[in-house]
């Protein structure tokens, strides 16, 4: 008797992550070779792998020391930033579409990054440093009042603690362009660090540093494995919010779960790059046009989805006027929107 | 096995269900009758726990349902609405699978019984041969017979059917009421049917309910219930009441113009 098709999904996704994460790491290694000093390809797979015990004994090192530094120290933790950013904006996305049930849904559409914005363009202007914080007071700002600015949003939303989901998203709205008044105040009275201010706004990559990414991925490995777990769930919900109760699903609950996740990885994503944005809308919506809307499938090649394009599109903001960088949420735009266009204009189903 | 007791929902001050009180021994296929806004499908989302009585309570194998865990009572209790399934682009095996939810652990993956499961229902309902397709390709019947499939791999005991053949035509209707039927007599399963249809209400169930304004008006078997004066009174016109030819069971003749 044939196999059914689940075991064969299952194949599926291993399948296609597998092909994708070896796409990912031939980006990121590409990545790394571009810049100011190029470096060859070779040389860049040499020395991350020297880093590893065991396998170092197997690698001469024939490489200048300042090779080393360029990979090691100033190119290899952003791209790798790069990547958990965009797996965290990408798995964010993915969650509110399935959650909130709306085409529309990206990382930012609850507030978060906007309370997060404002949070960094105070610690800017103001210049504040919190002493056993150090150079991490200003992303532990912004990430504070992101959650800050979530809260509230959940607060307007709940009533006689229940949610509804469209309350929500007007809720979204509401504190959006509050605190977007609040940041352009801000912007508008700061002379000296508008600049700075701007281009956080438009997302950057800049704060390269070893210690950002073990902070951030603890926080987004353990999310990506829960939000998992709630495939099922999230697929439930794409059958109707009441099919869902009715097969035992604790709507509230889970729902609650799934936002407050999806909301804490795009508070940490935001508050070490800035609101990048487009990354959270399209890749899962290009995964979905090609993979279909299943979401074992959906949550771990948006996750991986994400990472490559983010990767890919700072490559392109660093060399592209090179000495100059380019904010990245320019490049994103520039890349996803008309890609995610073409697939719009030959897509054979619609999507929601 | 369910009991609703005296049971009265209300929002904003508007009664919508007024001391509601009825059994349901198990086995039976009861039928919920009555003209727009009796308070039909109210009654099923408080059967189904999906809302709250205002007071008054519906047991459920001597527990209340609002105390029964969510997943637990889906074990036993399955859905079928009017609306369906929405038109999810997932393919229809898969779909169907998800009916497995609450017989698995939140970390648990489906085994092979339950794929063999979710292909013997499948052949029960003749979908096997669209199993690879994508729910949003389909039909408006055959997504409601997907959702009969994803019903049953649930196995509960209690199937409640908010008119589930509304958007359907009358090929379609039967063809769903048949397999309800069927499964019915196989599962000794017990059914809660709201049907706006009163001939097919008459030929299917054992019992009707016939309600109005948030109250039960009379209940009893179709010889009973389909009765000329009777439904004038609920329904404000006067319906002919006229044999089934093959099946001998009461009917009815819309009055003309």
């Amino acid at each position: 008797m044939k196999r059914p098709t689940l075991t064969h999904s299952f194949g599926k996704v291993a399948f296609w992550s597998i092909l994708l994460s070896i796409l990912l790491l031939i980006v990121m290694s590409l990545s790394i070779t571009l810049g100011a000093a190029s470096i060859d390809f070779i040389v860049v797979w040499k020395v991350v792998l020297s880093k590893i015990p065991f396998l170092q004994n197997w690698i001469t090192v024939d490489w200048k020391e300042s090779t080393e530094t360029i990979i090691w120290d100033i190119r290899l933790p952003r791209v790798i930033l790069g990547a958990l950013v965009g797996a965290a904006l990408s798995l964010a996305g993915a969650i509110y579409q399935g959650v909130l049930r709306n085409p529309l849904a990206d990382p930012f559409i609850l507030g978060v990054s906007s309370g997060a914005s404002f949070g960094a363009a105070l610690v800017m202007v103001f210049g504040w440093q919190i002493a056993w914080l150090g150079k991490f007071t200003l992303p532990f700002v912004a990430f504070l009042a992101g959650l800050a600015s979530l809260m509230i949003v959940y607060y307007l939303a709940t009533v006689e603690r229940k949610m509804r989901v469209e309350t929500l998203i007007l809720s979204g709205v509401v504190i959006q362009a509050f605190l977007g008044a609040c940041l352009s105040l801000i912007m508008a009275l700061s002379n000296e660090q508008l600049q700075t201010i701007v281009f956080w706004m438009m997302g950057s990559l800049s704060l390269t540093d070893w210690s950002y990414n073990q902070i951030v991925f603890p926080v987004i490995s353990i999310a990506v494995i829960i939000a998992y777990f709630f495939s099922r769930d999230l697929n439930m919900f794409g059958l109707g919010e009441e099919v869902a109760h009715h097969s035992g699903v604790s709507v509230q609950r889970s729902r609650i779960i799934m936002l407050v996740l999806a909301s804490l990885i795009t508070g940490a994503a935001v508050s070490v790059s800035g609101a990048i944005g487009f990354v959270g809308l399209v890749i899962p919506h290009i995964i979905r046009l090609i993979f279909g809307a299943d979401y074992r499938m959906i949550i771990p090649l948006s996750v991986i989805g994400g990472a490559i394009f983010l990767v890919g599109a700072d490559a392109f903001a660093r060399t592209i006027m090179a000495p100059r960088e380019l904010p990245l949420g320019i490049i994103t735009a520039f890349l996803g929107a008309p890609f995610f266009a073409y697939l719009l204009r030959r897509a054979r189903r619609g999507f929601f | 096995m369910l009991s609703i007791h005296q049971v009265t929902k209300k929002i904003e001050g508007k009664s919508l269900l007024d001391n509601v009180s009825f059994n349901v021994p198990k086995g039976s296929s009861i039928g919920l009758i009555g003209p727009n806004g009796a308070g039909k499908s109210t009654l099923m989302k408080l059967i189904s726990a999906y809302e709250k009585p205002t007071s008054g309570s519906i047991t459920f194998h001597n527990k209340d349902v609002q105390q029964w865990n969510v997943k637990k009572l889906a074990q036993r209790i399955a859905v079928l609405t009017q609306e369906g399934l929405a038109a999810y682009p997932i393919k229809v095996f898969d779909a169907v699978l998800l009916g497995r939810y609450p017989h698995l652990g939140f970390f648990q993956r489906e085994s092979k019984k339950d794929y063999q499961l979710v292909e013997d229902v499948l052949a029960f309902t003749s979908l096997t041969d669209l199993k690879d397709q994508f729910l949003d390709t389909l039909s408006g019947g055959e997504r409601q017979r997907v959702a009969i499939a994803k019903a049953m791999v649930q196995q509960p005991e209690l199937l409640l059917l908010d008119e589930p053949t509304t958007f359907l035509d009358i090929g379609h209707q039967l063809n769903i009421l048949k397999l309800v039927k069927e499964w019915q007599q196989k599962d000794n399963l017990t059914v809660i049917m709201v049907m706006h249809d009163l001939n097919l209400a008459s030929q299917f169930c054992e019992e009707l309910i016939l309600m109005s304004e948030g109250k039960v008006v009379r209940s009893g078997s179709n010889e009973e219930i389909i009765d000329s004066d009777l439904l004038e009174n609920v329904y404000h016109t006067t319906p002919e009441i006229i044999r089934h030819p093959k099946s001998n069971v009461p009917q009815i003749l819309l009055g003309h113009f």
